[in-house]
């Protein structure tokens, strides 16, 4: 607020200096970035050739792993948010003994090499209880596994997120709709979380990338079983280990251009005119 | 209660919310759908090692569509993937690139069977066209040459290389030289191909899998190979079915094709039936000892074993006249040099004592082979010829200096020592030289007088046929004889354990 100011009232004083050496500076450091990801994908891009994409997208194998990597993030991102959306509030609105503790908690997911949850969830389910659950509903080394595997690392991204989302809206907002005789389920459901639709999007987006990356977790608990429990990231481990070097390239370019459009899907969706509206109390 | 109208319009968060359940519920129905669809057949669970991936699924697809049975492949390093069902105790096969991972299974009791499949070589090699040039081992030391390996504790290539490179004193030299130590041979293959070093210590049967690697022939590395095996996993709830799968994988007319098509040098293999049926010749006297762990052996492998029982000399004279069986079980070591071209290396797995074996009080007073002279004495014993306790029994005589002797007393010769048993049990004799396994069973009627004399004593061996198409079967029938269940029914059935190989 104060430097178009200071220049404004100034400009005769001190001769303005030219801004380009700043966006310059600036645009530098920050497209090494940039450009260090198109050349990654530049340098996919020669690896492959489209018959090696075609053949890739014509294995039964491949075509599985794509659904399930699909269906599995977004099963998991909607877990996530039904449980990264009330902890977040909680966490962010209320004072409680062991917050410290639960907080801390939080952070392990993120925190831990990801192979260590799969093993940790390995371990788990050798359990009693859990054995048992197993062979009641089969998890581990099936489905389930790769979505457990999935959330266990995706939810605590999404509680984060929501948690600074709910922080940074204005209290009062609630506690208005409180005076006025809305019970407190009403204020969170008519006020705050509207408000919060941004951070809800943003978490979704979070977890779904999370845990279409998601890897070592799942090659440990749910194993890399073809037309099973391969991900496309366990694709792309399989193929590498047969020296596959193409078809791995091709199903990472896959992967990439699926991202590319579900996160865009996801933005439009969730952009003030469609997702605002739907949010509108 | 929430109002879920609010000024006639449905709050958009809860309708956010329940679209969020009923897409949930979509997306589960679209991943429970194929479940349903499958084969009510218990399907197989095999951890694989990855570089193993292109034969094993090969062979897996047509196993499935011959038997119907899923074959589920779990593919990952061997030593990751043996942590996994160390952990879970699941699965039913355990498929790594070498067989010293099966030697730590083994430790940690994860495995029972183990059956040969294939072996590779250790080779180097560097991109196609070799641009650098390299063509011995100290083109590695060179300036400007980068070398890729694999870390030799991870990785069974890198072991190899290391153990050999050592016994030349090259290690030391390599190791200083090597640009970069990789988790799995894969990685290394990969690192050439992409060029990123000029060459590394890969699998011989890469150059099949990755068309862009060339061979270095180097003396260094002559013979230094790996051995691959399948083993059957403990926690294997479906022993049965993984065990038929595994004698698929490890079949020379069916899993070692497709091992040896992509470049692996099959190990020795039965031939592919879904039911084997094993031929074991073995000595009468064994009947009692080996029956039950034949039996337990036949359910467990789903085969079946045709057992001809009778005295080694007669079985001598069969496999003579051209009769071969898969297995041959001897009384004694005799009976085996008889017909030791037929066969394999035989395992010592028993012993037995020569016993003079008299009706219980002893009422003719014989205290040992002295007293065999006595007149009027009714003596049997085994049948010269036809089997190794006729053989034994006169050899032992004749060592004693008293076969003419007792031979005068002889009344009759039988080709088993149950047989005499029984004339003695009825009465028709008064004493019979047998095995102390003869008696076990009739304990209460009987009394064995033993002879203090070396020769005494019988050895059975076991061993395999060469030409037998159930060579690897024959040698599991081996190891359930050798297991300590059946120690315990040879010696409940008076034998000696020897058990150990020769």
């Amino acid at each position: 607020m104060n430097a178009p100011h200071a220049d404004m009232a100034q400009p005769q004083l001190i001769r303005a200096r030219s801004d380009v050496p700043f966006y310059v500076a600036f645009g530098i450091l920050g497209s090494t970035y940039v450009f260090l990801i198109i050349a990654m994908l530049i340098a996919d891009l020669r690896f492959t050739t489209g018959p090696h994409l075609l053949q890739a997208l014509s294995s039964p194998e491949i075509r599985y792993s794509i659904k399930l990597s699909l269906i599995s993030c977004t099963i998991t991102t909607i877990l996530s948010l039904w449980v990264g959306v009330p902890l977040g509030y909680l966490l962010s609105r209320f004072q409680f003994p062991g917050k410290v503790a639960v907080d801390a908690i939080l952070d392990i997911p993120i925190v831990l090499p990801p192979l260590v949850i799969g093993l940790s969830l390995l371990i788990l389910f050798q359990t009693p209880f859990f054995r048992a659950l197993d062979t009641l509903f089969p998890i581990t080394y099936a489905v389930p596994s790769v979505i457990l595997a999935q959330f266990s690392v995706a939810c605590a991204f999404a509680v984060r997120t929501m948690r600074i989302t709910f922080d940074q809206i204005n209290p009062r907002g609630e506690q208005v709709a409180l005076t006025l005789g809305c019970s407190r389920s009403q204020a969170f459901w008519m006020v705050v979380l509207p408000e919060a639709r941004r951070g809800i999007l943003t978490a979704a987006t979070l977890a779904w990338a999370r845990s279409l990356g998601e890897f070592g977790p799942i090659l440990i608990f749910s194993g890399a079983t073809r037309m099973r429990t391969e991900v496309l990231s366990t694709t792309v481990f399989l193929e590498l280990s047969v020296g596959n070097i193409e078809a791995a390239v091709a199903v990472s370019l896959l992967m990439i251009a699926a991202a590319v459009i579900v996160l865009t899907l996801l933005r439009v969706f969730g952009s003030e005119r469609t997702f605002g509206k739907a949010f509108e109390p | 209660m929430l109002r879920l109208f609010h000024s006639g319009r449905i709050n958009g968060a809860w309708l956010a919310f329940l679209g969020s359940i009923v897409v949930l519920g979509l997306l589960i129905a679209m991943l429970a759908w194929p479940a349903g669809s499958e084969p009510s057949k218990t399907p197989l669970l095999v951890y694989c090692a990855a570089g193993l991936m292109t034969s094993v699924t090969a062979i897996a697809k047509e196993y499935e569509a011959e038997s119907g049975v899923p074959i589920h492949l779990n593919f990952g390093g061997s030593q990751t993937l043996l942590a996994e069902f160390e952990i879970n105790k699941r699965g039913d096969l355990y498929l790594p690139a070498d067989n010293s991972y099966l030697g730590m299974a083994r430790k940690k009791d994860l495995i029972a069977e183990v059956i040969p499949l294939a072996s590779m070589n250790v080779m180097l090699a560097v991109k196609k066209g070799n641009p650098k040039g390299i063509k011995v081992l100290d083109d590695l030391l060179k300036e400007g040459v980068k070398l890729s390996q694999t870390n030799p504790d991870a990785a069974a290539v890198g072991k190899l290389t290391r153990e050999k490179m050592e016994k030349l004193g090259r290690w030391e030299e390599l190791k200083k030289h090597t640009t970069v130590f990789k988790g799995t041979v894969n990685d290394v293959a990969a690192d050439i191909k992409i060029g990123s070093v000029d060459a590394g210590f890969v699998w011989d049967v890469f150059l099949i899998q990755y068309p862009d690697l060339e061979k270095i022939p180097i003396p260094e590395l002559d013979g230094v190979s790996a051995k691959m095996s399948v083993a059957v996993l403990k926690s294997s709830a479906n022993a049965t079915a993984a065990l038929r799968f595994a004698r698929y994988l490890s079949a020379r007319d069916k899993g070692l094709k497709e091992f040896e098509r992509n470049g692996f040098k099959p190990l020795s293999g039965d031939t592919w039936t879904g039911t084997p049926e094993l031929r074991l010749m073995s000595g009468a006297m064994l009947r009692p000892a080996i029956e039950e762990t034949i039996i337990a052996f036949e359910q467990r492998e789903g085969c079946r074993v045709t057992r001809v029982y009778n005295g080694c000399g007669i079985l001598v004279a069969q496999m003579k006249s051209g009769q071969h069986p898969d297995a041959y079980f001897a009384c004694d070591s005799t009976f085996m040099t008889q017909v030791s071209d037929l066969f394999l290396d035989s395992t010592e797995i028993s012993t037995n004592q020569l016993v003079i074996i008299v009706k219980k009080g002893n009422p003719r007073n014989i205290h040992g082979l002295k007293d065999l002279g006595q007149a009027n004495l009714k003596i049997g014993v085994g049948h010269e010829q036809q089997c190794a306790l006729g053989a034994l029994t006169k050899n032992m005589l004749e060592t004693a200096g008293r076969y003419n002797v007792v031979a005068k007393n002889v009344k009759v010769q039988s080709p088993t020592g149950d047989m005499l048993v029984n004339q003695l049990r009825t009465g028709s004799l008064d004493a019979v030289i047998a095995y102390a396994s003869n008696m076990t069973h009739n304990k209460d009627e009987l009394e064995a007088i033993g002879i203090d004399i070396d020769c005494a004593t019988a050895t059975q061996p076991y061993a395999v046929g060469k030409e037998s198409g159930n060579a690897q079967l024959a040698l599991r029938l081996l190891d359930a004889i050798k297991s300590g269940a059946s120690k315990e029914r040879f010696v409940k059935n008076g034998f000696h354990w020897q058990g150990a190989p020769k």
